[in-house]
């Protein structure tokens, strides 16, 4: 048997995989309570002695779900502050970048073999960046909504200027809506990426997010940058 | 009127008792939104106050807003016009007309600069210099530039001199807006609605005669104790909607038996006013009540967001959202799974030519 040496490159800090897993969870919570309240099809009681209040919880677990997403951006950011890992920025002020992205892409239109390694994929990276667009404008536009029920407390001064921006609370909510189907299409997306990463190319992408490190029999082009080696 | 008298020396002119002067006073407090501890306040303001001077005009509208205001109830709408405040100018409700009248607006203004309030109906239409509207044979935005420069405060009344209305609803042909961005000054005061309640216009208007003062408004310019809760939060409908009790059709066992209009389209849980407590036409009924989901009549932009018996995910510009959504999903999960087999595909072939060339490695 072929003998392989490979090597252990730390990434992610705990404080990231839980910020990562809690955002998997809420995601997925939040988006089926949002569909439930927007349309609630199922009909939930016939008398309300006896109902549970359905949809009353179902909007209070969407709004739990919402908060305890928002704080969890407390362990990204500190996992951010304490471990570099967590903070590969994007060179994109660089060329070598967007040369980077461009292999990788040709690699993902069948024009190219393969692509070189990289730890921290240049598209998936652009693909997160987009993603946490995605949620912080769920973030303004849920708090907005949400917070209007009383508009001289905090939240309705930190948000209150999101509805008039979008000419209206209704259009809030369209936006909240599609948006959050966006963020759907981008969980497809990126759950077939990473298994495809992890099992045909050897890349670590889903054992990392459980484990921290990546464990790689290769070189990744962007080694450099984790011991800051890489400017 | 060259000096004008406060609402007690009226009442007394007219020969009004005392108690009937301190009943209209509380039920002003009432209707402004205060406690009743602001009564002496009130006592106080509308016996040394003289009565503030009003002039009322109208733009781009349908004057839904007068037949709103003649029908307010606590106080009448006959006793505020007529000993409340001074109104010495009003398209819709003064008896005179013609250049007499005219003149007697110019008067007004020029006497009482920076003294009255003016409260402004409808919308302004700005497009090919605001021809579209005539008021006194100039265009209103003349009128309306003309008295809100010299004006202590602007109320707007109703969606259409809040944020356009019905005018301003698309294509908006006449260019037509609310009257905010087009005055540009403050203070203006926001009292939309489609019409508003007559117990909100008059309450607003009473407010600022008595304390000189602008009542504390939202980010939106409305007052706060008219528009500070949305229809959903006090509708009488909700415990149905947190029941998961809804009305399906205008016609069906549900909606008989009064339940949430939530699934008919109902705009309750993104619209501010006052119809779930303080009701219309002294709190007879509001549309809910009678079994019409609201409309949003006193949001901006209401008017474009037909069709008004539909919420999401039906609502929408593009049509039904989860539907979308869920074809777009679909596709993505038949372009991911796609994307996969041509990826073991092209896989298979580069383990072939790395293997070939191992094998040549290994055979030299
Ligand atoms: S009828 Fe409208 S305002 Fe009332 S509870 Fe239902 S959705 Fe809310
Ligand atoms: S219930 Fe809604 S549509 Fe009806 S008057 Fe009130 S705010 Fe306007």
């Amino acid at each position: 048997m072929k003998e392989v040496t490979r090597k252990i490159y730390y990434l992610f800090s705990p404080w990231l995989r839980i910020f990562h897993w809690i955002m998997v969870v809420c995601i997925l919570t939040l988006f089926v309570t949002g569909l439930l309240i927007t349309n609630p099809w199922f009909i939930f009681a016939v008398d309300p002695t006896y109902s549970g209040m359905m949809v009353d919880n179902i909007r209070n677990i969407h709004f739990l779900a919402a908060y305890i997403f928002s704080a969890s951006f407390i362990l990204r950011i500190y996992g951010f502050i304490v471990n570099p890992g967590d903070r590969l920025f994007s060179h994109v002020w660089k060329g070598y970048f967007y040369r980077n992205v461009v292999d990788v892409m040709l690699h993902y239109m069948f024009l190219k073999h393969e692509h070189a390694s990289y730890l921290r994929n240049p598209l998936a990276r652009c693909s997160y960046t987009f993603l946490y667009v995605l949620v912080f404008i769920e973030m303004l536009t849920g708090f907005a909504i949400y917070y209007m029920t009383n508009i001289n407390g905090i939240g309705g001064i930190l948000f209150g200027w999101v509805i008039p921006l979008l000419g209206g609370e209704y259009m809030a909510h369209l936006i909240h809506h599609y948006v959050a189907w966006g963020i759907l299409l981008f969980a497809f997306g990126h759950v077939y990426m990473v298994i495809r990463a992890e099992f045909m190319e050897g890349e670590s992408e889903v054992s990392s997010m459980f484990a921290g490190s990546k464990i790689l029999a290769h070189e990744p082009r962007d080694a450099g940058h984790l011991d800051g080696t890489l400017k | 009127m060259d000096k004008r008298e406060s609402m007690w020396e009226y009442y007394l002119r007219k020969g009004m008792s005392r108690r009937s002067f301190l009943k209209g006073c509380v039920a002003l407090t009432s209707i402004m939104g205060l406690s009743t501890d602001m009564v002496s306040k009130v006592v106080e303001a509308a016996e040394k106050k003289p009565l503030p001077v009003v002039v009322w005009i109208h733009g781009h509208e349908c004057t839904g807003c007068d037949e709103s205001f003649i029908r307010s109830g606590a106080p009448l709408a006959s006793d505020l016009v007529l000993n409340e405040i001074a109104l010495e100018y009003d398209h819709l409700l003064s008896a005179a007309c013609g250049a007499p009248f005219e003149a007697h607006l110019e008067e007004t203004i020029q006497k009482y600069k920076g003294q009255y309030i003016l409260a402004v109906e409808g919308a302004v239409c700005t497009k090919d210099n605001g021809v579209y509207c005539m008021s006194g044979g100039h265009t209103f935005t003349h009128l309306l530039k003309h008295a809100a420069s010299n004006a202590l405060a602007i109320i707007a009344y109703g969606s259409c001199a809040a944020y356009g209305g019905i005018q301003a609803a698309k294509p908006n042909p006449t260019g037509s807006s609310g009257i905010g961005s087009f005055v540009g000054r403050s203070p203006i005061i926001n009292v939309p609605g489609c019409p508003p309640i007559p117990e909100v216009m008059t309450g607003v208007i009473m407010h600022l005669a008595l304390f000189n003062k602008v009542p504390s408004l939202d980010h939106d310019g409305r007052p706060k104790q008219f528009y500070g809760n949305r229809i959903h939060d006090t509708c009488y409908r909700r415990p149905f909607f947190d029941a998961g009790m809804f009305a399906e059709h205008f016609d069906d066992a549900g909606a008989k038996a009064g339940w949430c209009l939530y699934k008919l389209g109902c705009r309750g849980p993104e619209t501010y006013n006052s119809c779930g407590n303080l009701r219309w036409f002294q709190g007879m009924s509001y549309p809910i009540q009678s079994g019409a989901p609201c409309i949003g009549c006193s949001s901006a932009h209401f008017w474009d967001e037909d069709p008004l018996t539909a919420r999401m995910p039906d609502y929408g510009p593009f049509g039904n959202v989860d539907k979308i959504g869920a074809v777009a999903a679909a596709v993505t999960a038949v372009g991911v799974m796609a994307h996969g087999a041509m990826s073991i595909v092209q896989k298979n072939q580069r383990d072939k030519i790395e293997a070939k060339k191992h094998g040549e490695q290994v055979n030299k």
